[in-house]
């Protein structure tokens, strides 16, 4: 077959950008990748106005978000936010993806005066927070749960996002039964990875790993009152396999999806690279805004020796991998913490989050089948 | 021989039958969520299905 159209080089223009007002969190999770969540390096209002130069202008022609992210957001504070948020217009949609264990009413008037879209960080019910804590290794869920009750008194939508140590069946149904109750609108189950900091083996039994999601697929499918990112997406493709047109699904370029650390160094496509240095490819960075505008910076994107590499990577998946229609090569930062460099394929990423999400979804079409006829290739 | 790159297209197309009344339950459901062109509130940001949600739940290239 021809090969797979989409994802052919990088965008010069980001959707999106993720901004580290602080390095800082309040908590410390077990599987965090954040090298510094431990120190408060705060963005400067400077850095904020240059990105604002080239975002305020993207979102004049189109659809473009800043997420505050990369730390804890609200741990710079209200003043300190909204002082970064201001340089931005308000045609730029602004987000933040917070752990909610600070927020209170003070935080959701905020967040509803400068219509900022809040996802939340929180992996299900009390039990299955157990890796989410503070420094003196106390719970964090019941801050969480506080924080997320406030959202819902003042009738904020939120999104929710819950990372998964070890997928297994019995779990799926009771996350989305969870997710379900707690009021989000939109969900995304990150299994969890091997990156930054966080060095934890994420080799998981094959077989477990698709009947998570297969039982996923299900629990969704008899309440679909959420928006489940993993199905959502799944379906995305299969409907296109079906109708013909899954060659035209992918986009046409990679999202360079520019990370501005505190300082203003840029990290193109993965968040979790910031910060970290390697003999052979530096720091990471493609620059810095204070020296260079953002739209300058992503003109000439694979002059960082690495996103070259990681060009030729996703060029590698296309030519080898039967999922790559689906997924669109694997990521920069899987690819770096699990293989050490760039130009790899299938890592243990690919494998729990898209290669065995879409099997297990067709487990779950086949299980409907009269007499639920299983995968024939496993029979 | 067929193509080892054709695989999955292969196995998808096998279960049409089945995956056809999900595919439309799917549609159904999207439409109760107000998921439809227009309706621009709250974290799902309505505006065209598959790429309305910017960020961390769009899937390519980053789903985080």
């Amino acid at each position: 077959m021809a090969l797979v159209n989409g994802m052919r080089g990088l965008s010069r223009v980001p959707s999106y950008v993720v901004m580290q007002p602080t390095t800082l969190c309040n908590l410390d999770c077990a599987y965090c990748y954040l090298p510094l969540r431990s120190a408060d390096r705060r963005m400067s209002v400077a850095v904020a106005r240059a990105v604002a130069a080239d975002g305020n202008e993207w979102a004049r022609h189109g659809r473009f978000s800043v997420v505050w992210h990369a730390g804890e957001p609200t741990a710079a504070g209200r003043e300190h936010l909204a002082a970064l948020m201001a340089p931005f217009s308000a045609g730029v949609e602004q987000h933040i993806q917070t752990n909610a264990t600070l927020i209170d009413d003070a935080w959701c008037e905020f967040f509803a005066a400068r219509r900022l879209r809040v996802s939340v960080s929180v992996d299900g019910p009390p039990d299955c927070n157990d890796d989410r804590v503070d420094r003196a290794g106390r719970a964090a869920y019941p801050r969480i749960e506080r924080g997320i009750a406030a959202l819902r008194r003042h009738g904020l939508p939120f999104a929710a996002l819950c990372v998964v140590a070890d997928p297994r069946p019995g779990l799926a149904a009771r996350l989305y039964d969870y997710f379900l109750d707690l009021g989000c609108d939109t969900l995304g189950i990150n299994v969890e990875e091997r990156e930054g900091v966080n060095g934890r083996d994420n080799r998981h039994d094959a077989a477990a790993v698709r009947a998570f999601w297969a039982e996923l697929a299900a629990a969704w499918r008899a309440r679909p009152r959420l928006h489940l990112r993993e199905l959502e997406w799944s379906l995305r493709y299969l409907d296109a396999v079906l109708s013909g047109t899954a060659d035209d699904l992918l986009p046409r370029q990679l999202d360079p999806i520019p990370t501005v650390g505190w300082d203003g160094a840029v990290v193109l496509l993965s968040p979790e690279l910031a910060g970290f240095t390697d003999a052979g490819y530096g720091d990471f960075s493609s620059g810095n805004v204070l020296d260079r505008g953002l739209s300058e910076l992503l003109a000439q994107p694979t002059g960082t020796r690495w996103v070259g590499e990681f060009v030729q990577g996703v060029e590698a998946c296309r030519a080898s991998c039967p999922y790559f229609g689906f997924c669109g090569g694997g990521h920069a930062a899987n690819r770096y913490f699990e293989h050490g460099r760039f130009d790899g394929t299938e890592t243990e990423h690919c494998r729990n989050s898209k290669i065995h999400l879409l099997e297990g979804v067709l487990d779950h079409v086949r299980s409907t089948r009269p007499g639920g006829s299983p995968d024939p290739r496993r029979a | 021989m067929s193509d080892p790159l054709d695989l999955v297209v292969a196995q998808i197309r096998d279960v049409r039958d089945e995956l056809v009344p999900l595919l439309e339950e799917a549609r159904a459901a999207r439409l109760a969520r107000s998921e439809e062109p227009g309706a621009d509130s709250g974290a799902v940001c309505a505006w065209n299905h598959f790429e309305n949600i910017p960020t961390f739940f769009n899937w390519n290239n980053r789903p985080r």
